[in-house]
């Protein structure tokens, strides 16, 4: 995904969006109950129908408007299961998505931060950077000791791969920056532990967990996609577009949602 | 620093979303959703939607009603000032008879009636000139005579072809089409007249601000705005425009045709399964040409369960034998944009050695209705939203297919018992929306079962001889405890300040011979055929109009050929027009069933004495009031001449009430004492206006009763 151009993200999207409409359309229709579905959405329809019809008689009204609470919360219990069926792999397919097209790289030239969180507030002045080459700093590092953290601002010259290297108490704790263009896997930031943290935030290796560094960011920019004249950001125009393509599925394939 | 700062926080607003993101959608599944997938997106949408216009309307409502009990103020329109009850509730049980519902007290198998019969009332209801239902049920809901309201009889004839045509709708094609090729593009949608006049006394109740909810009542097609809602009843027709035609697939085809009510259509084996298909309305692009629209549907029997699954376009579902289906929906498709939306229910007959199906007539679909069939609009379609599809045609029960032993007595109950629940459902749901004002519900099954299982009522039917007596279902009896059933649920839903009325059209009796009217006026030289011919055809086929004085349509009128009326009318009016009615009445009146010597027609009115208002001249010229035991011939109905004046009536169809109005008046149960001894159909009307403190206007025929005091609720419980 690296080389492709830059009207690319927003084709993917599009793709994707589509792709995953028909998708979760026919999965939903094989896991509900679609005529239970179809029933409680008559219901509501009904209780709405009769707040319009009976609109004179207030106790009718405050009826019904209890009726379609009642009937909003047996709808959507019944659309809980095949929503648990859907959950679990969406999670992962948006999280691995977002690597891709939640951030942009850096550019070249392009001054940006990188920040290492300490455990405690003793190891940070013991922090030095390695820079590997094409990469330089560009002003002496920033201590915060309230906040454990130690800031560098750097540049890079050319596009490539790099990892950085912090040096605590004789200890490596790389984190990998990207530079260049196109749509390359991005992960701002490398932490330790605990899995499920890591699997949301990082796709980098856990730093070692021996109580000197928490972890390293590198502050990339949020990725903007351009699609009908306005700027988007891809996971509002993903929820947008594979709804379009529900509502058009859904009618095609006659399935209830 | 604040650089680093702003990282860290994105990063942990981002671990935040994401976390709970799968809490949200585990414990709260509102504004979660977007992350899964469009299914659980539409789920969010679409709840939060109906929470947010619930809460409009709501919120409209809360606002608004102020005001519009002031505007009501301000018109000097305060509901229930004078009232003297808060809701009446009126039971319409077409059909129940006097008679047999004193009968089953005495037997206890009605409590509930017995209860209201020894707190409250219960009279004989004087019925309608003629007894037959739209008439009966028109004077019901207008409180005038049919002078005034129009109907007569199901059927009007056409005075200048002598044809027939439905008496209270006129349902025409779109004023304008465009014409292009073979094709007929219509401008605009099908114009539907209502030929009923007058108007029901819950168009007074609603302008007085008092609600009211009306269900099933006949002759209300097409429905008229009025302050409440309304679902049409009796008269509401199929989607192919008839009264009911029910379609009977079959490989046994023969090509013989259903002289009414039905259809035979063949089915078509092929190496898998078999095909057939569902007939449908006129194809509206066609231009007249009387191509209908189909709908196709594959049968894939399984001898070996004695079942079969049936596909009709996305349904699939799979029908033992004996079996209905729900109802299923169909669509007649003539073009893009062009399409009829209708129900019908699947019946599975035999799966081997032969494959036979019968459908329903097809029902304008409640939910979508093609034709409007209740006010609102939107009413039919509440209910069918709140309950699932449900019946919607006029005459809902199909008897037809019985009397053609298409269905059984067993699959006919079937049908009629579940339209019945669904218009109990209605009734509940009707009362409990009307805490205050008028709740009417017309039942028919009273009235389609009476019809057709009289012959088990009596010793010695003609439709009934090969039954052994000791084992003739008790149907009639059941129905009657059923509906005494329905009543002790209503009664535990009123107060003391709600009326209830039990009110029925007609009563019954025995239908067991026939009378061929129009065979005794051929055979008495008042009906003259043409040359060489010793029967005519139906609709008066091979009749001479230009010797002819007198014929007859329909179940109870008699018409005189009369000049400048008629289009070869021969009877000049005046003079000679009543010369000849005393002469038809003369002899009519008192004839006797040779075969049993027993009066086949106890009495002649004529319209003049009988009727008064603005349409008596669309009336019948003569009434003809059948005996007990007889009415008038399936044929000549039909406007048919036949050789055979009286005849045993065979049919399933064995009792009925389209006979002398004196023998079949109908009931009137009440939970509060109405002190009037010889009360009338045509009363009810002003009844009901008076109790709710509405001046009577000044055309109305009956007189309203005087009411008194309630049984009181615990009495009511006690019974229940």
């Amino acid at each position: 995904m690296g080389s492709v151009g830059v009207n690319v993200p927003s084709g993917i999207v599009i793709g994707i969006s589509l792709v995953i409409g028909l998708v979760m359309v026919i999965v939903f229709g094989y896991t509900s109950d679609q005529k239970a579905i179809h029933v409680a959405k008559d219901r509501l329809k009904a209780q709405l129908l009769a707040l319009r019809l009976f609109q004179d008689q207030i106790h009718v009204v405050l009826r019904c408007y209890g009726r379609v609470v009642l009937a909003t919360g047996h709808y959507l219990r019944l659309a809980f299961k095949p929503l648990l069926l859907v959950i679990v792999p969406m999670t992962f397919l948006i999280v691995h998505l977002d690597r891709y097209l939640g951030s942009l790289p850096l550019s070249t030239g392009q001054c940006f931060l990188v920040a290492a969180r300490m455990d405690g507030p003793n190891f940070v002045n013991q922090a030095s950077l390695l820079l590997p080459d094409g990469l330089s700093s560009t002003a002496p590092p920033v201590h915060v000791p309230a906040e454990y953290e130690v800031v560098w601002r750097l540049v890079a010259d050319k596009d490539g791969e790099y990892d950085v290297n912090i040096r605590v108490a004789d200890q490596l704790f790389a984190k990998r920056v990207v530079v260049g263009s196109g749509l390359p896997r991005l992960s701002s930031i490398r932490i330790r532990g605990r899995f499920w943290k890591r699997f949301f935030l990082s796709a980098e290796p856990a730093l070692p967990d021996n109580k000197f560094v928490e972890a390293i960011d590198v502050q990339y920019a949020a990725r903007n996609i351009k699609f009908a004249s306005t700027e988007w950001n891809w996971i509002w125009l993903f929820f947008i577009l594979s709804l379009a393509a529900g509502f058009l599925f859904k009618g095609v394939l006659g399935i209830e949602i | 620093m604040k650089w680093g700062h702003k990282s860290s926080r994105i990063e942990r607003t981002r671990f935040l979303i994401c976390l709970t993101f799968l809490g949200l959608v585990l414990f709260c599944p509102l504004s979660s959703h977007a992350y899964a997938g469009p299914g659980a997106g539409f789920a969010v949408l679409s709840s939060f939607w109906t929470l947010f216009v619930a809460f409009l309307y709501s919120i409209y409502a809360f606002v608004v009603w102020p005001f519009r009990q002031l505007f009501r103020l301000l018109r000097h329109r305060r509901a229930y000032g004078k009232a003297q009850i808060k809701r009446a509730v009126i039971l319409g049980f077409d059909g129940m008879d006097p008679e047999l519902a004193d009968r089953f007290i005495a037997e206890g198998r009605l409590p509930n009636l017995a209860k209201l019969r020894q707190q409250g009332t219960f009279r004989k209801l004087r019925t309608t000139y003629p007894a037959i239902s739209p008439v009966a049920w028109s004077t019901f809901m207008t409180g005038v005579n049919p002078g005034k309201h129009n109907i007569y009889d199901f059927l009007a004839r056409d005075l200048n072809n002598y044809l027939p045509y439905l008496s209270s709708a006129e349902i025409k094609g779109p004023k304008r089409s465009w014409k292009i090729g073979k094709y007929t593009i219509p401008l605009g949608g099908a114009r539907i007249k209502g030929m009923r006049r007058g108007i029901p006394f819950w168009h007074f109740l609603g302008e007085a601000g008092i609600f009211c909810s009306v269900l099933r009542v006949p002759v209300t097609f097409p429905p008229e705005k009025f302050s409440g809602v309304l679902l049409s009843g009796m008269c509401v027709p199929d989607l192919k425009g008839s009264q009911g035609t029910f379609c009977f697939c079959t490989t046994r085809y023969s090509g013989n045709k259903f002289r009414e009510g039905g259809v035979r259509v063949p089915i078509q084996r092929t190496a898998s399964h078999c095909t057939s298909y569902v007939p449908g309305p006129e194809n509206p692009l066609a231009g007249g040409s009387g191509d209908e629209l189909r709908v196709d549907f594959e049968i894939y029997p399984d001898s070996t369960k004695n079942q079969a699954r049936i596909t009709v376009d996305s349904e699939s579902f799979i029908l033992k034998v004996g079996d209905y289906s729900e109802w299923i929906p169909v669509r007649f498709k003539a073009g893009v944009g062009f399409s009829a939306h209708g129900i019908c229910r699947f019946y599975l007959k035999e799966v081997t050695p032969e494959v036979e199906v019968y459908v329903t007539p097809v029902n304008i679909d409640p939910g979508r209705p093609d034709l409007p069939i209740s006010h609102p609009v939107t009413y039919s379609i509440y209910l069918a939203k709140l309950f699932g599809p449900y019946a919607t045609l006029g005459l809902a029960e199909d008897t037809w297919a019985l009397n053609e032993k298409v269905l059984d007595d067993q699959a006919f109950l079937a049908q009629c018992y579940a339209n019945h629940e669904d218009r109990e459902r209605m009734l509940f749901d009707a009362l409990e929306k009307t805490q205050q004002g008028l709740c009417a519900c017309v039942f028919d099954t009273t009235d389609r079962v009476q019809h057709m299982f009289w012959r088990y009522l009596e010793e010695d039917h003609p439709a009934a001889r090969e039954v052994p007596r000791d084992q003739r279902p008790t149907v009639i009896q059941d129905l009657y405890a059923r509906m005494d059933a329905l009543i002790g649920r209503v009664m535990k839903q009123i107060d003391d300040q709600t009326l209830l009325m039990i009110v029925s059209d007609h009563g019954f009796k025995s239908f067991a011979r026939c009378v061929n009217l129009n065979a005794w006026l051929h055979q008495n030289g008042f009906l003259v055929l043409k040359a060489g011919k010793t029967e005519s055809g139906d609709w008066f086929d091979d009749v001479d109009w230009s010797r002819t004085r007198a014929y007859t349509m329909g179940l109870n009128g008699l018409y005189l050929n009369l000049k400048g009326r008629e289009r070869e009318g021969i009877v000049e009016p005046g003079i000679e027009a009543e010369s000849l009615k005393d002469e038809l009445r003369g002899k009519l009146d008192g004839l006797a069933d040779p075969a049993s010597g027993r009066i086949g027609i106890t009495g002649v009115f004529d319209c003049d004495a009988v009727y008064a208002g603005p349409y008596v001249d669309n009336a019948p010229d003569l009434i003809v009031g059948y005996g007990d035991g007889f009415r008038a011939s399936w044929d000549s109905v039909m406007g048919k001449v036949t050789s055979q004046i009286f005849e045993d009536n065979l049919k399933a169809w064995s009792g009925d009430h389209c006979i002398d109005p004196r023998l079949v008046p109908g009931v009137l149960f009440c939970n509060h004492r109405i002190r009037d001894s010889n009360p009338a159909i045509v009363d009810v009307a002003p009844t009901v206006l008076k109790l709710f403190g509405i001046p009577l206007p000044g055309h109305l025929d009956g007189k309203p009763w005087t009411v008194g005091t309630p049984i009181s609720a615990s009495a009511v419980a006690t019974a229940t």
